[in-house]
């Protein structure tokens, strides 16, 4: 017997999603997806972010590991919501995990979710969470050619993050070539180039997130 | 190993089209998958051949077809074919697309027995 089908496979995963995306909708929260190669400094950006911009915008994280819940305790410091999920091997996180962890947020007291995805710069790309804004990030250690070799973590984002810019001469670092990558895969999107650590750039990476929460 | 992922969505479909046409063993089907999926051929036949154990999907047959991509300018609205790493608009020189599609994963045909 032959049937013939037109099924999304990931529609499981895209209901879902788009169920997030209208939860935190309706108590106004802006949702942060944030992806990159383990490593590249997420947990260490969101330090600095919330401290910074906590008393404006009360946020709340969801940190996604394969494994310890180091990167919550880190966060737990600086935002009163935290919710680590570990995927246990899983390489990127689902809209049904952050479903469950939405679940354990008082969203009322939000207006900001940072969702901190799994560090892998390829499997995060395809799966929809529910966020409204897609971050990729990339830091000056990986070395200058990740958005060419990464295209796929790139071209969909909202915004573009290079972070540890404060070690661009010691490890002479080729900007330009990062820029020229960008030029052929992604120019909607604004590039902030910050050290989370000295907070060098910080602030127009803040004016972005304020102005995507009035948007 | 995003293929994990996909092949437990994939089985879950065959077993809800195998009870919606009462059917108890899918034979073979058809996935299309655009070619940004990455999708590792080897990786999705051995993520499929574990998850699907026990299902009515166990031993089934996989065939896979990569679909190009297709991307459609957001500032001039010309249609082209994008290349995995450049999405330059010919017409504008900017790279601010839609990717209209190479984003999506289709299950197409299905062929089963009771």
């Amino acid at each position: 017997m032959k049937i013939n089908v037109v099924k999304n496979v990931l529609e499981a995963n895209e209901a879902v999603a788009q169920t997030n995306r209208e939860v935190m909708d309706k108590s106004d929260i802006l949702a942060v997806n944030i992806t990159s190669a383990p490593g590249s400094g997420k947990t260490t950006l969101l330090e600095t972010t919330i401290s910074a911009m906590n008393s404006g915008l009360p946020s709340a994280v969801i940190v996604g590991d394969l494994q310890t819940t180091r990167d919550a305790e880190r966060v737990a410091k600086m935002a009163a919501q935290v919710t680590q999920i570990n995927t246990e091997g899983g390489c990127h996180l689902s809209a049904s995990q952050v479903a469950h962890a939405l679940q354990g947020l008082d969203l009322e007291e939000l207006r900001l979710i940072f969702i901190e995805n799994v560090g892998n710069m390829v499997c995060p790309a395809g799966f929809d969470l529910g966020e409204h804004v897609r971050v990729a990030m990339l830091s000056v250690p990986e070395g200058d050619d990740k958005v060419a070799k990464y295209p796929t973590l790139f071209q969909p984002a909202d915004a573009i993050i290079l972070n540890k810019v404060d070690l661009i001469d010691i490890l002479d670092y080729d900007k330009s070539r990062v820029m020229k990558d960008i030029s052929r895969i992604n120019t909607r999107a604004p590039m902030f180039e910050v050290s989370a650590k000295t907070g060098q750039g910080m602030d127009q990476w803040y004016k972005w997130l304020k102005q995507q929460c009035n948007s | 190993m995003h293929e994990m992922s996909i092949a437990v969505e994939l089985i879950a479909q065959l077993e809800s089209i195998a009870a919606e046409n009462g059917v108890d063993k899918i034979q073979e089907f058809t996935i299309e998958a655009g070619v940004f999926r990455g999708i590792v051929p080897e990786a999705l036949d051995l993520a499929f051949e574990e998850i699907s154990k026990g299902t009515c999907a166990e031993g089934a047959k996989m065939t896979l077809k990569v679909i190009s991509a297709l991307a459609k300018c957001n500032q001039c609205g010309l249609q082209f074919k994008p290349e995995i790493d450049s999405y330059l608009c010919e017409e504008c020189e900017l790279a601010d697309v839609e990717l209209l599609e190479g984003n999506d994963i289709t299950l197409t045909l299905v062929s089963a027995t009771n």
